[in-house]
């Protein structure tokens, strides 16, 4: 018997979007491109916004499951830039979006960031997408 | 955030290949041996064949593992892993595992985010599914127990 992994409220990533960029059939599937022009992200340890310039690269399969790759950059409330990937499933048949975040930075004041894994829940609302994201401890 | 176990495996690492002082840190590559994995949905041996972990000593004295191997299960199937992880802690507990000593591994932070791709059907829940792993470092090699994000 295992114990189960705990984890951490890190934040609430809400992410304002431009228009689609649907690429079609590429040799690796589907693509498309999901800009990020800003947003907002809330937790005990960090709050700040989302900085316009990045985005979600998103592919789908056969199966019509889609593979996530965004690039952003935060910006703290207190002026701390945070280059933020991450990876992820959405699976629409089965209401499932996740992904795995990382961040780097090199403000000392978040250097935590640097040492640790997060899981992200993640829900496509009509205002954007909301990411409630967790530390794994 | 609610997660199931999926399995654990463990595997065995061979000779590091230590290619040293790369710009983002210390490499150095862990050949897997073999091991097995088990869980209530998928069973089976981890082959030696394009099996490693590659490792990154960061400057800030976390190692990050960028593990891929593959997966045989009991019924044939095969089941390509890759996985990122992370592992820090003391210094005087991250110096012990380095001797090969056995430490709890309570003492260090050691998990990863394994993610599968398979052409079988009967494992194609795999493709869509994100994990998170903890890992416990023996001498021998690690042992992860991963569980399915829900």
């Amino acid at each position: 018997m295992s114990d189960p992994i705990k984890f951490r409220p890190l934040m609430v990533l809400r992410l304002e979007t431009a228009a689609w960029q649907e690429f079609g059939s590429t040799p690796q599937g589907a693509l498309t491109i999901v800009p990020v022009v800003g947003g907002s992200f809330a937790g005990d340890r960090l709050r700040g916004k989302v900085l316009a310039g990045g985005g979600d690269w998103i592919m789908a399969d056969a199966n019509g499951t889609f593979s996530l790759d965004l690039r952003i950059t935060l910006e703290t409330d207190d002026g701390a830039l945070i280059h933020m990937t991450f990876g992820g499933v959405r699976d629409d048949a089965n209401h499932y979006l996740r992904t795995t975040p990382r961040f780097e930075t090199a403000a000392s004041q978040y250097a935590f960031l640097n040492r640790l894994l997060a899981i992200g829940i993640g829900e496509i609302r009509a205002e954007g997408p909301v990411h409630v994201i967790e530390e794994v401890l | 955030m609610n997660t199931r176990l999926l399995m654990t495996m463990q595997v065995n690492v061979g000779t590091a290949q230590n290619i040293g002082a790369v710009p983002y840190g210390t490499r150095r590559t862990a050949p897997i041996s073999g091991g097995t994995f088990e869980g209530p949905r998928l069973r089976g041996t981890v082959l030696q064949a394009g099996s490693a972990d590659w490792l990154l000593l960061r400057s800030d004295g976390v190692l990050e593992l960028d593990l891929r191997c593959t997966l045989r299960t009991d019924d044939g199937a095969l089941i390509s892993m890759g996985s990122f992880g992370l592992r820090h802690g003391p210094p005087d507990v991250i110096a012990a595992i380095g001797r090969g000593e056995s430490v709890d591994a309570s003492m260090y932070y050691f998990r990863t985010l394994p993610r599968f791709v398979t052409a079988h059907q009967a494992y194609a829940f795999l493709n869509r599914l994100v994990a998170v792993a903890s890992g416990e470092r023996r001498p021998q090699g690690p042992i992860y127990t991963i569980h399915e994000v829900l």
